[in-house]
């Protein structure tokens, strides 16, 4: 290839990349670099910007409000993601199979992360209302609690006592063996709908369960209530996805390793442990970085709470940005906006890079 | 024995018994996880169409959704102005009502003293723009009571002779006025008689039993079912301009996805393509940068934004919100599907004296359908659902909101109260262009890691 040809792909290149270089260039890179600016400046963005030095940052570290803030917003990436990884694993694993008619329910699964977040979280507001439905389905469980306990106590009975006739029979059976755990749920549903019917293990309750979920300041754990029912909501809608990326990844395990894997011994838990765990390395990078990314970043569900919940139970990293930004009824303070924001910004990328060096060396370990 | 070595002495029988029952339990599992999703959904929608979405006990069975007042709204959406499906009392609207009362048979029936309240629809805005009432347009009506019927009651075994009796009301419309949206009604009776049977179940019950309302007598089928769905598009009105804010939020989102799709699919394909293909200055740093700024939260970079789009007079406009975003996912996913197609055919182009330009547009777009799906249905996905930015870049007028914004407006208007028959089915609604999406494209988003992945 001669020179004028290298030049005219260069050009090409260039001409091509620009658009989208101007729109990157513009609102991100001379965006980041002026937030960075105005960490250092007092602005209302109207008086011009007066230099300040560190002072914004002295003033985050003595705002209670930020404190809580770093504190939610740290709490809630690790809790969601945590949760919504594990659920998803632990579902995929039980469900990986080869079926027919999985694309009905991936459409199923995938239908919830198409929707809004306004109108997910709108939908889920009103879940939570104190007369809602999550508070009329803690009354029914409180008032089927005695049922229900039963019933789990009946399944383990079941199942324990198939196993032993197996074993005194000196047939071969695990304790988990579906065959006869699907025996055992069956006759424990049919003893569960029988003692239904005679009002066995139900009780009434004396009054409505009227749980305030988001008006309120309640602290459970390292989370206020308010942001709880945020959590539910957020693994509502990933876990399903979730899920079906670590069944496409866990079908993608060729079957020969687990043969040479039982050949050589491995119990169930070592075949996970060494085979299976190793080789979901990859999707769970995947959906443990877009899980950090998307929780750090929440903010739409918190907006739309509005007025119903005190500012103290709902705030984030994000919306401690907005709130000094254009906080309602005062005078913007985008000094403390964009240090807090750049906090964010630093948070979000150690996050990714400390996943990044655990799974690394996960990956090197086996 | 090792525990593989006891498997393989299990007969086979067992083993095919343990496969089926793997695959229910699989299948049990996916139906569960479907039922407690679609099930949510399933029940907010139900919700949407109460007149009290927060009724205690939760009723799947209730008044919209039996199909007897489907047919009997039909007949008085068509009686009152020849609209069975979205009702109404207009000119020549004749409408008849009947109510049965009983008591016991010693007690002597009284007929119920029947108004048409001029009562304002709603809580909303537009109970302040609301000029037209029924009862200013209605002629006359007659009360026709038919004959006493008596029946028996039994209470523990003890018999009690009852008595009950039909009364029939007609309304006609006075020709001249204009048609009228709704026609509310109150019966009022003693206490010592019941309200047993009406044409249309009452909306409430007040004063103890004595009197009950309707919220609307001529709601056509689909005026009575989808009830709230028309409240929330006629309720949230402009005061100035008298036009549905909802129906102006549904334009603006129209117009910023459209924007927005056309904008990706620009810079999408054409950096896309310079990444994938074309070796040129930067080109490993602009990927690198690329990376990095899909990884920055937004809230980090909307202060200088604002005032970028602030300087050049952008602001509360759907302009600005389409400017703003940073397609960086869509390029990454156009760099990656020009990768994956072969080399030779553009070269072969650009052999033979094609310009870039031109092999670009007429060859490799043209073979890069799929991706151009994908591409611009999470452009519109994004656009349409995207919240952050039009509530930073878009503060008023209420008509020059989006759909996501303007469901929080309503959301903080009815906030106190919560009049969640109006959010819920403004959430509903907001959400059918979607849908029809979804259905018509599923496979494309179904299938796209990185499209499920970047969801906001």
């Amino acid at each position: 290839m001669n020179q004028s040809m290298l030049r005219q792909e260069r050009t090409a290149g260039l001409m091509f990349a620009l658009p989208f270089c101007v729109s990157l260039f513009v609102f991100f890179v001379y965006a980041l670099v002026r937030t960075v600016l105005f960490s250092f400046q007092t602005y209302d963005l109207f008086s011009t910007p007066e230099w300040v030095g560190v002072a914004n940052y002295i003033a985050l570290l003595t705002d209670p409000l930020f404190a809580l803030a770093l504190k939610h917003s740290l709490a809630f990436a690790v809790v969601v993601t945590t949760l919504q990884t594990g659920l998803a694993l632990l579902l995929a694993l039980a469900a990986n199979q080869k079926i027919k008619g999985r694309g009905a329910f991936r459409t199923i699964f995938y239908f919830p992360s198409i929707l809004s977040s306004a109108a997910m979280t709108l939908i889920f507001l009103w879940l939570f209302q104190r007369q809602g439905l999550i508070n009329q389905g803690l009354g029914w469980l409180s008032a089927h609690g005695g049922l229900i306990v039963t019933g789990g106590l009946l399944f383990f009975a079941l199942q324990t006592l198939q196993f032993l006739w197996k074993r005194r029979k000196y047939t071969w059976m695990r304790w988990g063996d579906p065959f006869n755990g699907l025996v055992s749920f069956a006759v424990t549903v049919v003893v569960m709908v029988i003692m239904a019917g005679y009002g066995i293990g139900v009780r009434a309750l004396e009054q409505p369960v009227a749980i305030t979920w988001l008006n309120t300041r309640e602290v459970w754990g390292p989370l206020p209530r308010t942001i709880w029912a945020i959590v539910a909501m957020n693994i509502f809608t990933t876990v399903p996805t979730l899920m079906l990326l670590y069944l496409a990844g866990l079908q993608s395990i060729p079957e020969s390793l687990y043969e040479a894997a039982r050949i050589e011994g491995a119990s169930r838990w070592q075949q996970l442990r060494h085979v299976t765990w190793p080789r979901l390395m990859p999707v769970s990078f995947t959906v443990v970085t877009l899980g950090i990314i998307g929780t750090l970043q929440m903010f739409d569900q918190v907006a739309l709470l509005g007025d119903a919940a005190p500012l103290e139970s709902k705030v984030t990293l994000a919306y401690f940005t907005y709130h000094n930004a254009f906080p309602p009824g005062g005078s913007p303070r985008i000094g403390m906006a964009s240090a807090a924001a750049l906090v964010l910004a630093t948070l979000t990328l150690i996050l990714v890079l400390i996943q990044r060096a655990v799974g690394v060396s996960e990956t090197t370990n086996d | 024995m090792t525990e593989s070595a006891l498997e393989s002495r299990v007969e086979q029988a067992a083993v095919r018994r343990r496969q089926a029952a793997s695959l229910i339990i699989l299948y049990g599992i996916l139906l569960a996880v479907a039922t407690v999703l679609m099930g949510t959904f399933m029940f907010a929608l139900l919700a949407s169409l109460k007149r009290d979405p927060l009724e205690q006990p939760f009723r799947l069975a209730f008044e919209q959704i039996h199909p007897a007042n489907w047919v009997v709204a039909w007949r008085l959406g068509r009686q009152g102005s020849g609209d069975a499906f979205w009702g109404g009392f207009g000119p020549s609207g004749d409408v008849t009502f009947e109510l049965t009362y009983a008591a016991p048979a010693d007690v002597e029936l009284v007929e119920p003293a029947i108004e048409v309240p001029r009562r304002r629809p709603g809580t909303g805005m537009a109970a302040a723009v609301y000029r037209d009432f029924a009862a200013d347009h209605i002629v006359d009506w007659t009360i026709e009571h038919a004959a006493l019927e008596p029946f028996e009651v039994e209470v523990d075994g003890v018999v009690t002779p009852w008595q009950r009796a039909t009364w029939t009301i007609r309304f006609r419309h006075d020709n001249e006025g204009p048609r009228i949206e709704r026609v509310p009604l109150t019966a009022e009776a003693p206490l010592s008689q019941t309200l047993v049977d009406a044409t249309l179940p009452p909306t409430r019950i007040e004063r103890r039993g004595r009197v009950a309302s309707w919220e609307n007598i001529t709601p056509g089928s689909l005026g009575y079912v989808f009830n709230n769905y028309r409240r929330v598009i006629k309720e949230s009105v402009d005061l100035n301009t008298g036009n549905s804010l909802f129906v102006s939020w549904f334009k603006n989102s129209f117009f910023i996805a459209a924007g927005r799709v056309i904008l990706t699919l620009v810079f999408a394909t054409m950096a896309g393509y310079a990444l994938a293909r074309l070796r040129f200055p930067g080109n490993r740093a602009l990927f690198m940068l690329l990376l990095v700024s899909m990884m920055i939260p937004v809230q980090v970079t909307f202060i200088s934004n604002y005032l970028v789009i602030r300087d050049i007079n952008l602001l509360n406009t759907p302009w600005a919100v389409i400017m703003v975003t940073i397609v960086s996912a869509q390029v990454l996913i156009m760099k990656q599907f020009f990768q994956s197609i072969p080399k030779e055919i553009e070269e072969a182009a650009l052999m033979d004296g094609a310009g870039y330009w031109t092999t670009f547009y007429r060859i490799v777009l043209p073979m890069s359908r799929p991706a151009l799906v994908t591409v611009t249905i999470m452009a519109f996905q994004g656009a349409w659902n995207d919240f952050f930015w039009p509530l930073v870049l878009i503060n008023s007028p209420a008509s020059a909101f989006t759909l996501p914004v303007g469901l929080l407006s309503l959301r903080n208007a009815y906030g106190g109260a919560g009049d969640w028959s109006l959010i819920l089915a403004g959430a509903f609604m907001s959400t059918v262009p979607v849908l029809i999406m979804f259905m018509l494209f599923q496979r494309y988003i179904v299938d796209n890691p990185i499209a499920s992945g970047s969801k906001e």
